[in-house]
Parts: structure tokens; sequence; C-alpha cells
């Protein structure tokens, strides 16, 4: 068996050399097929025997999702993971992805032990040094480049359940640059609108009442192919109830193929269908009147707005048929309120993002679909006072990425900040010179809003780059020190307390000792901050703050939690609509507002992509022999992290590149020719050429390719250069209202091989 | 209910029921079983596999549709019959079939023989292997690895002579029962169907 595929006994077989940790497990491995000895066959005998193991709970770090998992070990090695049943994000499933986390564990591509660079960056040149050496580094580094520039010179990027500690530490450090890419790289546009219509947003766990829904009207957010647990079970659980789908996406993804209506729209121009829909709702009556009235703000004035965006209006711009947009909207309408209209969840598209969702938004309050059964339900906190957690004083010095009051983005949260504005901050060296970046489990160069070639040479413009991650990903890979993360199956966290539709706490706890010389982020963020005479706000570890609960929950509660690895809170309302609870709206005018007042101001100073009603402005277009760059997630990967996974690379290796026929028809090209992407603005050239998929199931004009694909970095020896990264060939765009980037601009050249 | 097979007696008549547009493609189950049956790192290496089967309809709009494959566990297995060494056997009491890795000589004609391409050669087995319908689980009380991760509940297994088990309703419930390469005369377990909830 070749190293580049590898399964787990296979690596525990090659780690015995090298780990006493695991050798233990392996001379006791059991296998239910390598159980009985030469002896004496019984035929079959060996598949009665099934040894579940040791359970310890935990929660899944596959993606952002963070499911219920159960993990099974025998004899000190983990066998299996499964769903927790009682946990409400899976309800007893995982996906692909989730049940290929132990292949990252086992994995000799991880990073083993805390490096030292010592060739060029990117080389991939380290040398192993002790824990002392590599805190001491960057004490060493970081404190002239503080006393220089001030510690807002630090930029932290932070992604997983080990965020607080890095959050803490820039904090302490005095730097307000802390960023959570999951804002400006992905939902932020979409949190944006939500809040100023409802006060509120979506939130990471969504909520959209699927399972009990009449009609689901998508705007592109393929439930079915993203794969978070508990909407792809509601997506597919309402349709198996009979709901309506109307999916309006350019491609064909896996949830549009479940469609009552697949809408294949010209790209870029969902919000006019939105409009149109609203336009036939409130021109044909049908808007949830006693909603409007009792709880929504600005009614009268959408009327007006609306005027011009009629069906036929629409239909030119989408491509959709005007007759069909009635169709809709009365269909839509006939079920409410118990319908949703819901916008992508990567809302960073077009740059009109905020504005786009706006008017999804406006169009589940038109049809009152708040707080009750198959529209939007509530969510509500867990019923519990945790002790305060003290944080070092805001820091004094500006951000530098644009957020915050005063800023150019004055609505951007600061607890999440743009990623893209810190990028082009450590490009431009504006507003102040960026000179070290923290990257905790972030990887830009496969996906930012400034494009490879920009990250490039922004990391040129770094003195110091710190990484804390699990393995080697693109950008790890020129990082100056490397702390390694242990994996979720190894390290403890902090109890995970989430408000839902059914409130709960889950837990993390270590199945195994950690493989490898890995510490949690706790203990690397203290082990830095100690250099700097700062650990004291390193005060309580995540075991000792799991062990804290007890003092919130009773004794039969803590039981609960440490049998079932999960606690509910159950009494709770996620309907008040439906039950005559008068609802709260956090928007300033505490109504829903069809008409933002917030906006007034911005919109007479800079136009109309700040209209307190959304305007709608043509997409730019690519040039004749150009195609529009879309990409989406594939049910088989998350993010750019998984692409080193042996399991799921057999599930996906590679990047098609999907294109309309009438396009190949006129380029000459046929289903299964070789291409190049290159980017019509940079002129640059994919890495190595692509197999074309011909089908109809792309919008004309355009061109898709899964993301995540294409790493650079040598230490994946099974990922390496697998597939194409599309962030070659997005545009740079911005959001002008959320600050969030806008990736759909970009446009390509597909060229033959 | 006529698909039902009768032709062999058997205590329990073990089936899978897919509900056939539950099926997100996630491909969640083809991981459940290659990670808790150590099926080997390679392509072509698995006991369960969704396909992606794209089609056109009557307008010419393209279409996709998700079909699970796994062993149909035949009550007439060409693989069983073919095997020189009776390695491949067929389970009187539930009909499983499985291999005996430590009679199989890796002749392969089981492989060959199946119309479903369900069985794969293990080489750290020295021996041919396939699904056993999780036979050490559920001989422990436990569902199969598939039908437990199953995100979209497309799966479901259990006893079709035990009139309430969820896979004789859903046969009982639904609108549409097929079975692959019936023409072939394997006499099939696993089962295709929609339902009208």
């Amino acid at each position: 068996m070749s190293r580049h595929n590898i399964s787990r006994r296979g690596f525990l077989k090659l780690a015995t050399a090298s780990s006493v940790a695991i050798t233990a497990g392996i001379t006791g491995l059991p296998s239910p097929l390598r159980a009985s000895s030469k002896k004496e066959v019984k035929k079959g005998a060996r598949f009665l025997k099934y040894d579940r193991g040791v359970k310890t709970t935990n929660f899944c770090e596959m993606c952002f999702w963070n499911c219920g998992v159960n993990v099974y070990t025998r004899n000190g090695v983990i066998h299996k993971l499964e769903g927790n049943k009682l946990n409400p994000n899976n309800r007893g499933h995982l996906c692909a992805k989730g049940n290929a986390g132990i292949q990252s564990t086992y994995d000799a591509d991880r990073v083993q032990s805390p490096l030292i660079r010592t060739g060029n960056r990117g080389e991939g040149k380290f040398k192993k040094v002790s824990w002392e050496e590599a805190y001491k580094y960057v004490h060493k580094k970081l404190n002239p480049l503080i006393d220089e520039y001030g510690p807002e010179t630090l930029a932290t990027f932070m992604h997983g359940t080990g965020e607080p500690y890095p959050h803490m530490l820039t904090l302490a450090l005095g730097s307000p640059n802390i960023t959570i890419p999951a804002y400006s790289q992905c939902l932020g546009s979409r949190e944006m609108a939500w809040a100023l219509t409802f006060g509120t947003g979506v939130s990471g766990h969504e909520t959209y009442d699927m399972a009990n829904s009449k009609h689901m009207m998508i705007f592109g957010r393929n439930f079915a192919g993203s794969v978070q647990v508990r909407e792809t079970e509601d997506f597919a659980e309402g349709l198996a109830r009979g709901a309506k789908l109307t999916y309006i996406d350019p491609r064909q993804s896996e949830s549009a193929v479940r469609a009552t209506d697949w809408l294949q729209i010209n790209p870029g121009t969902d919000m006019a269908l939105a409009l149109g829909f609203i336009h036939v709702i409130i021109r044909d009556n049908l808007a949830n009147m006693d909603f409007v009235r009792k709880y929504c703000y600005g009614y009268n004035e959408l009327t007006e707005h609306m005027k011009k965006y009629s069906p036929q209006w629409a239909s030119k711009k989408t491509g959709i048929d005007a007759k069909t947009i009635e169709r809709i909207a009365w269909e839509f309408a006939k079920d409410a309120p118990n319908v949703v209209a819901i916008p992508a969840r990567r809302h960073t598209r077009y740059g009109n993002d905020t504005q786009t969702v706006r008017a999804i938004a406006i169009l589940n309050a038109l049809m009152g679909s708040w707080g009750v059964p198959g529209g939007i339900f509530i969510r509500n906190k867990v019923p519990l006072n945790f002790p305060k957690e003290e944080l070092p004083d805001a820091p004094d010095a500006r951000r530098a990425d644009g957020a915050g009051k005063g800023e150019k983005y004055p609505l951007a949260p600061i607890t999440l900040g743009r990623t893209n504005g810190i990028y082009k901050a450590t490009l431009t060296k504006k507003p102040y010179p960026i000179k070290a970046w923290l990257l905790y489990g972030t990887n830009p160069l496969s996906h930012s809003s400034i494009g490879v070639n920009g990250i490039y040479k922004a990391l040129d413009n770094l003195d110091l780059i710190i990484a804390i991650d699990t393995q080697f990903s693109d950008t790890v890979m020129y990082a100056d020190v490397i702390f390694p993360e242990s994996t979720y199956l190894e390290r403890y966290d902090a109890p995970f307390v989430q408000k839902d539709k059914t409130p709960f706490i889950t837990l993390r706890k270590p199945a195994i000792k950690p493989i490898y010389d890995t510490k949690g982020c706790f203990d690397i963020c203290k082990g830095i901050a100690k250099e700097f005479e700062l650990d004291d706000w390193f005060e309580k570890s995540p075991k000792e703050q799991v062990e804290e609960l007890s003092q919130v929950l009773s004794e039969e509660q803590m039981k609960t939690l440490e049998k079932d690895g999960v606690l509910l809170f159950e009494d709770v309302n996620p309907y008040p609509c439906a039950s005559g609870v008068t609802p709260d709206f956090a928007t300033s005018t505490g109504k829903v507002q069809l008409y933002v007042k917030d906006l007034e101001e911005m919109y007479k100073k800079q136009g109309d992509e700040f209209s307190p009603m959304p305007i709608f402005k043509d997409p730019v277009m690519p040039a004749k022999d150009e195609f529009r760059m879309l990409f989406g997630r594939t049910p088989h990967h998350s993010h750019a992290r998984s692409q080193n996974n042996w399991i799921l690379l057999e599930l996906q290796d590679d990047t098609p590149v999907w294109m309309n026929p009438k396009d190949a028809k006129k380029m000459g090209y046929k289903d299964g020719d070789m291409v190049y992407l290159v980017n019509a603005k940079t002129g640059h050239k994919s890495d190595h050429s692509e197999r074309l998929k011909v089908t109809n199931r792309i919008k004309e004009g355009a061109v898709f390719i899964h993301h995540g694909f294409g790493h650079t970095t040598k230490a994946w020896t099974r990922g390496y250069e697998k597939g194409t990264k599309e962030n070659w060939f997005v545009s740079d765009g911005v959001d002008p209202i959320s600050g969030a980037a806008a990736f759909h601009n970009g446009f390509v050249k597909v060229v033959r091989a | 209910m006529s698909l039902i097979n009768k032709k062999i007696k058997k205590d329990k008549n073990l089936a899978m029921v897919i509900v056939g547009d539950r099926c997100v493609g996630c491909d969640a189950c083809y991981v459940a079983c290659k990670t808790d049956w150590d099926v080997p790192a390679l392509k072509g290496a698995y006991r369960t596999k969704v396909f992606e089967v794209e089609g056109e309809d009557i307008h010419k709009n393209p279409t996709i549709s998700f079909l699970p494959t796994l062993c149909n566990h035949c009550d007439s297995a060409p693989c069983v019959d073919v095997c020189p060494t009776g390695a491949s056997f067929k389970r009187d009491e539930d009909g499983i079939v499985l291999v005996e890795p430590e009679m199989c000589i890796g002749c392969k004609a089981c492989m060959v023989a199946c119309p479903y391409d369900a069985r794969y050669y293990n080489e750290e087995l020295e021996a041919v292997d396939k699904c056993t319908f999780c036979l050490p689980r559920i001989s422990n009380g436990l569902d199969p690895a598939c039908v437990t991760t199953c995100v979209g509940e497309s799966r479901n297994f259990g006893d079709l002579n035990d009139k309430d088990s969820n896979v004789a309703k859903l046969l009982r419930d639904a609108t549409s029962i097929a079975k692959l390469k019936e023409d072939e005369g394997t006499s099939p377990n696993v089962y295709y169907v929609t339902v009208n909830y």
C-alpha cells in the first residue's frame, strides 16, 4: 500500500516504531475480521462479535456546525464516530465529513511538534523545537514589532472552537485586529440584512423551520450539498411531507434537483427576482396584512418603491418567465405564513448582497413567516446565569479593517471584523503597517477576498507569521513558527452552549491522548501569553470550565450531561407569533423594517447602494469570450481543510469545470476535454488542466467548480495539487453596507489544454 | 406484495428498504461503512456506494437522482453458486450472504458473477470482502452503520417477516417499489421505494 493511500490500520502499523502512546492500542487492535485465529473455522462465527468499545462524548470539528458525536475507542484506539441522537444539531446522524473525522486524527501528515522555519518562507523547511523555544521565539520576534508599530500591528484570524483563546491573547497584547472569516468571507451580508430587517441575524445555526414548511423558496442555499446535518435532515423531511420547493440558482445543485420549480436564474439577479415577487404580492393584495400592521415599519413606502419592479421587468433581468414569477408569488402567498424565503449562506457574491438579502427578508415579513411553524423559528437562550468572563479592556488603537463606528463600514461588527480589510491593510500598509499575523485554523491562501496573488504579496509585508493548526495548510506552510494543535478527538474544549430552537449544552472530552506532541489552543495561547507576562488572563482551562458547570447546574443536570453528552432545555417556545406572544424586534424602530431608517443618512451621502429599500442595479458582465466564475460546496469536503483526508479524497479529488452545452458548442469543446482556466484580469492560468463537464446544469455564460481544492502545500502528501483553487479566479469586490467580500464578479477564459 | 421474495424459507427476512427521494447523495454511508469495517483506502474498495445518475426529463431539463448501492443479499445468489470453496455462503437463518475469509482462495469468480459489483478484493485480508448487512452490529442490537448515519433517513433496515417493522410498513405504504436487475433472476433483498407521507 502506498503512502498516499493509507488506512487507519495501516497508519497504526507504520506509527508503531515512533509512537509509544499508541503501541498499546495496536497489539490489542481488535477487528471482527481478525478476531479468530487460524485454528478452526466456524463459518461466519467471526461476524457475530462486535466490540463497540468505550464511549466518550464530543462534538464534531470537521465543520463549524458542531454535530454531537459519540466517539468509540477500543484499547485506546478510536474505532468509530457516531452521531449523538440527543444532540439537536444532528439527531444521531453524521455526514461523510463527520464520519471521516478519525482519518484526520490518525494522519502522519499532521503537524507533529512545534516548528520554527529554517528555509525560505513557503519552502517547507522547519526545525523541530521545544514548546519553550517556540513561545520564546514569538516573544523575541513580536516584541520589537510591538515596540516599533504598536500592538495593533498584530492581526489575528480565527476559525474553530478554540477561538476564545487567540481572541483573549490578541486583546491582552493590546491589538483590536481580531477577525473571524465567517463574517466577511461568508455570511456577513446575510446577517447584516436580517439584522437591519428583523433586529437579529439568521445565526450560524440557521432558523429556518423547513421540516414544517409548506413552501421553501430558496435562493441558492444548497442544503443537500453543503450538508450541515440538521438542516439537510429538515430539508429532506419538509420535502417528504410535501412542501413545495422553489429553488433559484444558475446551477442545478444537489438541492435544485428536488425542486418543484428550479429557476435557472441569470447570475447576479436574485434581487430582481425577489423584487418581482414582492411587486406581485403587493399588487395582488397577497401580503399577510395582519402581521404587517402589527409588526412592520414602512409598508406604505415599500408599496410606492415596488411599483417599478413588475414581473415583466423582473423577467427581463432574471431570464425567468413573468408568468412563472406571478404563479410562484401566488403559490407562496397561498401557503403563508407557513412558508420561508431563504437566502444563501455564503452570501459573498455580487457586491449587492446585503440588499439582495434585504429583499428576501422583506418577502418573509410580507408573508408573516416570523415566529411560526414552517417559517422562521425563534432561538432561545440556555436559561442559566453563567459567571461573566472577564476580558481585557478594549484596545485604544484604531482597527485596521474599516469595521465599526466612524470607519468606512460603520455597521460591520467589531466582534467579527473584516478579514478582507486586514488583508488589504497588510498589502497597502494603510491605515498603518500590519507586521504580524496570528492564524488559528485559518488559511487565507485558499480562500480570501484579495485573491491568491494578493495574499502572497501581503505575506511578503509580514515580519512574523504565527500559526496554530492541526495541519499544514497552504498558509501554515508560510508560517515562521507553528504550534501544533491537538485534534478535537484529543482535547477538551470549553462547554458548548447553543442558543437554539431547543437550546442545549454539550461537552467535548478527549477520547485519546494526543498522538503527537500537540496541545489544545488554550495551553498554546497561555504559553505565548506567559512570555509577555499576560498569562493571568488564562485562568481556567477548558477542563476546569467544564467542571465549573456544576456551579450553575443541578446535580441531576450534571449527571445527564455527563451521561448523554448533551443537556437540553426544552421548556421553550420557538413560535411566539403562532401562539399570541408578541415577539421582540431589536431594530431601531422596534419593528420589522421593510424600510430601514438606519440607512437614510448613508443613502443621502453615498447613493442607491445604501437605499433604505433595495434598488436593483445590473450586475457587471463578462466580456464575450469570458465566463463568470462561480463556485460552491461539495458534500464531500469541508472548506479548504479536508482535501488531505484520504477517505474524503476518495469521494472527490478533482474539480471538473462545468460548462453549458451551448457555450461548449460555441467554443468547440466537448464533454471530457481538458481545459485551463485563465483569470481575465490578472492573466493567471490554473496550475494544471481540469476535465470539462458539459451540462445543462449550469447557466450559459458561467462556469462552476467546487470550492476548497488546488492546495500548494507539499506537506499534504495526498491532497497536494488535487483539483483547482478557485480563489485565483474570484473578484475582490466589497459589499458597501456589510463590508463583506464579493467573489462572483470574477471572469475567466477557458482555454484548451 | 408479490415483490417480496418467497422462494426460500428464512426465520428472518432481512431487507434494506431505501426511500429513494430521501437520499441527498452525501455519501455519509460510504464513509461510515469503510470506517467501521476497515475497508482499505483504495478507490473501488467499498461495501456501499452512492451513484449520482444524471439524466433528462421529457422537457429536456437536466435531472439527477442518487442511487445508493450495496450487496443485495440475493435469495438466488450467483456469487454463492460460483464459489469453488464454499467461502461465499448464504445464512439459512436470515438470508445474509457472507464470505468466510479463511476459506476464500481469492479466485474472484464471485466478483465477476455479482451483477451488482458489490464485492472487492481485500489485500489485507487476502480475501474477497463485501457488505454483511452489518451482521456484527445487528447481532449486538445495533442498526447497520449506513442506516445509523443516514442523514436523509433514506436507508431503513429490518425483518420483513415482522409486520410491525419499519421496513414492512414502508413496503406496505410504498407508492412504488423497485429492485435492481431482477431480470437476472437474483431475487435481491434491497428495495427502492417511493412513499407518500
